[in-house]
């Protein structure tokens, strides 16, 4: 198990919920796309989540370099933090 | 009466924020007892949430889509579905990701989390956000609920 692999993935999963979630309400035919995948477009938007942040650790995993440094942790939790807040300022303008 | 869906959704879903606590406190000062005690609370943690997840989504998509959301979207308290519940349904994600990582993060390091400070506070940080950001959405739980009393006590006027 590669540590800087999985922040990266981890980060790029993330940054994907947060485009996926702004993007299934302003676009019909995205969130019809997520609907087809599992029924509704939240559960389309879990299991794509799930699928991406495998995809990404294998992706970022085949690279040479694993060197884990805290960086790599604060690059995750600011764009968790980040993510959320854009999340919320986006429905309170939305709603 | 209050469907048992959700009641097990918020209840696998606070096992899993207080064992993400648990691994802060564990971390604060680990040993290697403590270090497999935190081992052990993140498989809780993990397992919290993801079941949390599949409950929390079946009530979603099965009952709040169709009886309860209909009722909030129409009263005076619509926020609580526009903004709230649609913040609470999407940050959720991201816990299930980060818990994952934290779990990874515990098994591979073990008891290098000792010596190696950059791996051991990264660990405490991720789930120190798992914790304050589950108890957020716990809040917002609470929020929504409100908002369906509101709903339901106008339907009674």
């Amino acid at each position: 198990m590669k540590p800087r692999a999985l922040t990266r993935a981890a980060t790029i999963t993330i940054a994907w919920i947060v485009l996926a979630t702004i993007g299934s309400e302003l676009s019909a035919e995205f969130n019809g796309l997520l609907a087809t995948i599992g029924a509704h477009d939240w559960i389309g938007k879990s299991i794509v989540s799930i699928i991406f942040f495998g995809l990404f650790y294998f992706i970022f995993a085949k690279a040479a370099n694993d060197d884990f440094s805290l960086k790599d942790t604060w690059q995750l939790l600011l764009t968790t933090v980040f993510g959320g807040l854009i999340i919320l300022i986006f429905y309170v303008m939305h709603a | 009466m209050v469907n048992p869906l959700i009641l097990l959704h918020a209840f696998l879903a606070e096992i899993g924020l207080f064992a993400f606590l648990w691994i802060v406190v564990e971390l604060l000062n680990p040993t290697e007892s403590r270090i497999q005690r935190a081992q052990i609370a993140a498989v809780v943690g993990v397992c919290g949430l993801y079941l949390a997840w599949l409950f929390g989504g079946f009530y979603y998509v099965e009952v709040y889509g169709l009886h309860i959301k209909p009722l909030i979207s129409a009263s005076d308290a619509k926020w609580t579905h526009s903004i709230v519940m649609e913040v609470k349904e999407h940050v959720f994600l991201f816990l299930p990701i980060l818990g994952t990582v934290i779990l990874a993060f515990l098994l591979k390091f073990d008891s290098q989390l000792i010596e190696n400070k950059d791996a051991r506070v990264s660990v405490i940080l991720m789930a120190g956000m798992v914790f304050l950001l589950g108890f957020a959405l716990a809040g917002m739980g609470a929020l929504i609920s409100s908002g369906y009393r509101v709903a339901l006590q106008a339907g009674q006027i």
